[in-house]
């Protein structure tokens, strides 16, 4: 199914002219006016319009925007920030969308106490006294009757999301979930170990990029999107390994359907050929790599014959991109990607690619893998206390072999509140996160959310994750809040600081989280934990940094601009061997391959199909389906199928279908396409919403979520995805 | 038709850095307050598997230098403005006929179910006229728009038109001269509508000499 297209043509006349964005190269041409309106923020513009720094929250980019305010007080519209480097001057159709979002008539507006069966819809509006009053009483006899850690935590990604974690702490839980298990923590996991630290991709000097499951051109990270288009109008190639054409496939270089699963063989069959061929930096590999030869006798079972055998790719296009790879070394790369939360060897197959990268020697070089760096900013520090009744470890504890603490795994600790091991938690605080639509296997969160004695949810509107909680407490949008400053990287390119003013005032009875935790904690003798204000909290942040301070204030973002090479120089890597282990030193006494091994990817029962998830670029899972904007872009998801598949079910294009795992079903129309392999389905995430709160998509499509089995990377406890096998069937035709 | 108006605004567009992120028609709708379920603008796609590449093409109203909605128009309501060459509506003028929303070839324009007034793509006159450009322009991640004005010899597109191979799309039946250049070689250009005067009469080849 692969197939080659041509290189694209090197315009760089075109480039130079358009002045599209190039490294650290300030945005010219279109800021004139701006630049005009950063000697003083406000600045009114002849319609009476009002101009305000701020960064984007539809998604997890922060990017810069700046909100145009009219004579009324309502924000017009959002334009985005053209000093801000990282999202290299531009906004999104998220990010456009975003004042649908802030207006929009589903959001919460009231403290709501649930009154029937829990997800039955039944609520009592009650005051914020009384909520809060509630929130600490549960928070307190929930936590006296089974620990602290009996209340567990999770928090979304978010500005406040830092005071969720310090009230935790305080209070004395450490059962506390960031939304990453269901996520990147398998791709952070062998990054980490193989180099210390998670490298910077720099994509915009590279010349040579595969990438493998990733979706760039639709799930937007910035700047790495906008900068491969940069990177291959100066001649780089795309190379996009995908069971589906995404619109990323459809603009590489080169496409190849790979098999699902079987990346981990691709790159295997890679290694092979760059080590047998002497393709890799020998002596980058021999002064900074540990256990090399170790990798080259590991290797040697795995030949591209052995691999187009697995990935359904030729073995002469596995050699012949290996080559090409290694001629483009080191501005070559194999993208680590962001969402690796798809098979049970996640981290291994991304240890992988994090292989390949060391043996190309693109470490530390420009157009690889690069040092990361982010501006420290400070802290109010605090003491927890300490209690001396709560358990020795997290509830999810020994269940991955190698979990990050700091992120939890929601897939174990699930496993662990449904059958109350090794102790039972009964309470849960969620804010900004929707577990119920990103974790896998809805009906056992459902399942865990009824063991619990109380749940109380902050978000902005009635997410499904809300719907099933027993208090309901309404939070501002991001354009209505005072946020903590974000230090933040932007790519190899540049690194910043943002903060959020409120640009309309907190809109009907919402209370931003840090009131919310500052309230609560004040009710529980907590309360010199969070005795200050945000204000006193940036100020903090900032105390050392005038110059960022000021640029925030004049150009809404401080830019440092260039990550250079070379900068690690000299210094010692973060793992046993203080070089890039190639072969994991920590790994064997896990229980971990040290190397990785391939191991075939499940076969699928006669009559089924492996489902894939993600997601395109007017999407941010289920945060955004629901905007009235956005809402119209894609009114509600399908079901991507072959057109020889469908033929032997019956489907066309239009009918509505069932598909069914053992764990969950759901019904949309299908999408008969030959953009997809015939033995795998696809269907964006964010869809078949439980909440009647959401009006838009409540009941549209299916989700994601109801149909996936909650199987986990061994390794790091990442939700796996895409191990799940699920049977089509016809519903109904299509409407002629 | 005159061409020679004080400026001569124009867009070029390079689909081969469009992705289809439809940050344009977002920017597009809020910016302009284009009702629910209508857009301004839009992205339509060609290739696909058969070994091509895909190109995703944006596309708005071409604000044409002989533009047959200003022909078709009955009250003279849609004009061609002399200071920039911008096609636009005079509201008050409007009767809401519709004759030009099937007059235009590329299907630009739509008539606003609240004030049942015909509607489309101006440039972004009221950010012009702050010397902001459009807000299509400034918000596309890759900068695959470039606005400008044609007779500044100095700016980025009349650059362009020397520099670079640039199309138009143009209906083979009526060439309103578009005002939207497209990069040579990553254009859909099979997609304009065949454009029909009232009782769905097809524009005749002559439809010019009478404007």
């Amino acid at each position: 199914m692969a197939s080659k297209i041509n290189s694209p043509i090197s315009r760089r006349n075109f480039m130079k002219i358009s002045g599209a964005a190039a490294a650290g190269a300030a945005l010219g041409g279109r800021s004139q006016v701006l630049h005009a309106m950063a000697a003083d923020k406000a600045a009114q513009l002849s319609d009476g319009e009002r101009k305000i720094f701020s960064a984007c929250d539809m998604c997890f980019n922060k990017c810069g925007i700046i909100a145009r305010v009219d004579k009324s007080g309502n924000i017009r519209k959002l334009d985005p920030n053209p000093n801000y480097l990282k999202s290299r001057g531009m906004l999104c159709a998220r990010g456009n969308a975003g004042v649908a979002q802030l207006y929009d008539p589903d959001r919460l507006k009231h403290p709501l106490l649930r009154q029937g069966e829990r997800g039955e819809g039944k609520w009592r509006q009650i005051s914020w006294d009384e909520a809060l009053d509630l929130a600490a009483e549960k928070l307190k006899t929930i936590g006296e009757k089974y620990t602290r850690c009996g209340f567990m935590f999770m928090a979304g990604t978010d500005l406040q999301s830092t005071f969720v974690h310090r009230f935790a702490e305080v209070y004395g839980s450490y059962n506390v979930l960031s939304h990453e298990s269901n996520c990147l923590i398998s791709r952070n996991r062998a990054f980490l170990d193989t180099f210390g630290i998670v490298p910077i991709p720099d994509t915009l000097n590279c010349k040579y990029i595969i990438m493998p499951g990733a979706n760039r051109f639709e799930a937007l990270v910035t700047p790495d999107s906008m900068d491969i288009v940069t990177a291959m109008q100066n001649g780089a190639k795309l190379v996009v390994l995908d069971p589906r054409y995404t619109k990323t496939a459809a603009l590489a270089s080169e496409w190849h359907a790979i098999r699902p699963g079987t990346d981990m063989a691709f790159f295997l069959a890679v290694m092979h050929v760059l080590i047998n061929e002497k393709l890799y930096d020998e002596k980058f590999v021999a002064e900074m790599t540990f256990g090399f030869e170790k990798l080259r006798d590991h290797v040697q079972q795995y030949s591209p014959q052995w691999a187009e055998q697995e990935c359904e790719i030729a073995a002469n296009d596995i050699v012949r991109m290996a080559r090409e790879l290694a001629a483009a070394a080191p501005a070559a790369m194999v993208y680590p990607g962001r969402r690796s939360s798809d098979y049970e060897d996640s981290t291994q197959i991304r240890r992988s690619y994090a292989i390949v990268n060391a043996l190309l020697g693109n470490w530390d070089r420009t157009g690889g893998m690069m040092l990361p760096h982010k501006i420290k900013v400070g802290t109010i520090p605090y003491d927890a206390p300490f209690y001396d009744n709560n358990p020795d470890d997290r509830v999810d504890a020994e269940r991955a072999k190698m979990m990050f603490d700091e992120e939890g795994s929601f897939k174990h600790t699930r496993d662990a509140v449904i059958e109350g091991k090794p102790y039972p938690i009964k309470g849960w605080f969620t804010y900004k996160t929707n577990p119920m639509q990103t974790g896998a296997n809805r009906n056992k969160t459902i399942e865990m959310i009824n063991k619990l004695d109380f749940m109380i949810t902050v978000d902005i509107t009635m997410s499904d994750t809300a719907w099933m909680a027993d208090l309901v407490l309404p939070a501002p949008s991001y354009l209505e809040r005072e946020d903590p400053v974000s230090s933040f990287q932007g790519s190899s390119a540049c690194s910043g600081v943002t903060i959020r003013n409120p640009i309309v005032p907190a809109m009907y009875e919402s209370r931003p989280l840090f009131d919310i935790v500052k309230a609560l904690a004040q009710r529980l003798e907590l309360g010199e934990y969070f005795d200050f204000t945000i204000k006193d909290y940036r100020a903090a942040q900032l105390k050392k940094l005038p110059e960022v301070a000021a640029a925030i204030e004049k150009e809404g973002v401080y830019n440092e601009p260039g990550v250079e090479p070379g900068r690690h120089k000299g210094k010692p890597f973060r793992t046993v061997s203080q070089k890039i282990e190639l072969f994991n030193q920590r790994y064997p006494d896990k229980g971990i391959d040290p190397m990785p091994v391939y191991r075939a990817p499940k076969k699928a029962p006669s009559g089924h199909f492996r489902l894939v998830v993600g997601r395109n670029a007017y999407i941010t899972q289920s945060s955004s389906t629901n905007n009235v904007i956005l809402h119209q872009l894609q009114p509600e998801n399908s079901l991507w199928i072959h057109p020889k598949a469908a033929r032997q079910l019956g489907i066309s294009y239009g009918d509505r279908v069932e598909v069914a795992s053992p764990v969950g079903k759901g019904q949309l129309a299908a999408r008969v396409t030959d953009e997809i392999r015939s033995d795998t389905v696809y269907m964006d995430s964010g869809f078949g919403a439980l909440s009647k709160g959401l009006s838009n998509v409540y009941g549209k499509g299916a989700s994601n979520a109801e149909i996936i089995e909650d199987y986990a990377d061994e390794v790091s406890g990442n939700m796996a995805m895409h191990e799940t096998f699920v049977t089509v069937k016809k519903i109904q035709a299509a409407r002629s | 038709m005159q061409t020679d108006t004080d400026k001569r605004y124009a867009i070029v567009i390079d689909t081969f850095k469009c992705f289809d992120c439809k940050a344009c028609m977002v920017a597009c709708k809020v910016e302009n307050n284009v009702p629910d379920g209508y857009w301004r603008n839009w992205v339509r796609h060609t290739g696909g598997l058969q070994g091509k590449r895909t190109h995703f093409q944006p596309g708005q109203c071409m604000q044409c230098e002989s533009p047959s909605c200003v022909a078709a128009c009955p009250v003279d309501a849609t004009y061609k403005r002399e200071t920039d060459g911008l096609v636009v509506i005079d509201p008050d003028k409007c009767i809401g006929c519709a004759n030009c929303v099937s007059a235009c070839p590329y299907g630009a324009r739509y008539r606003n179910p609240t004030t049942r007034l015909a509607d489309k793509c101006d440039f972004c006159m009221h950010r012009l006229k702050r010397g902001e450009i459009p807000a299509c322009v400034e918000t596309c991640p890759t900068q695959a728009r470039t606005f400008g004005d044609l007779n500044d010899p100095e700016s980025k597109v009349s650059q362009l038109l020397q520099s670079e191979k640039l199309v138009q799309i143009v209906n083979p039946m009526v060439n309103t001269k578009p005002m939207i250049y497209y990069v040579k070689g990553t254009e859909p250009a099979d997609w304009t509508v065949q454009p029909t005067l009232p009782g769905n009469v097809h524009m005749p080849l002559d439809f010019w000499s009478k404007s």
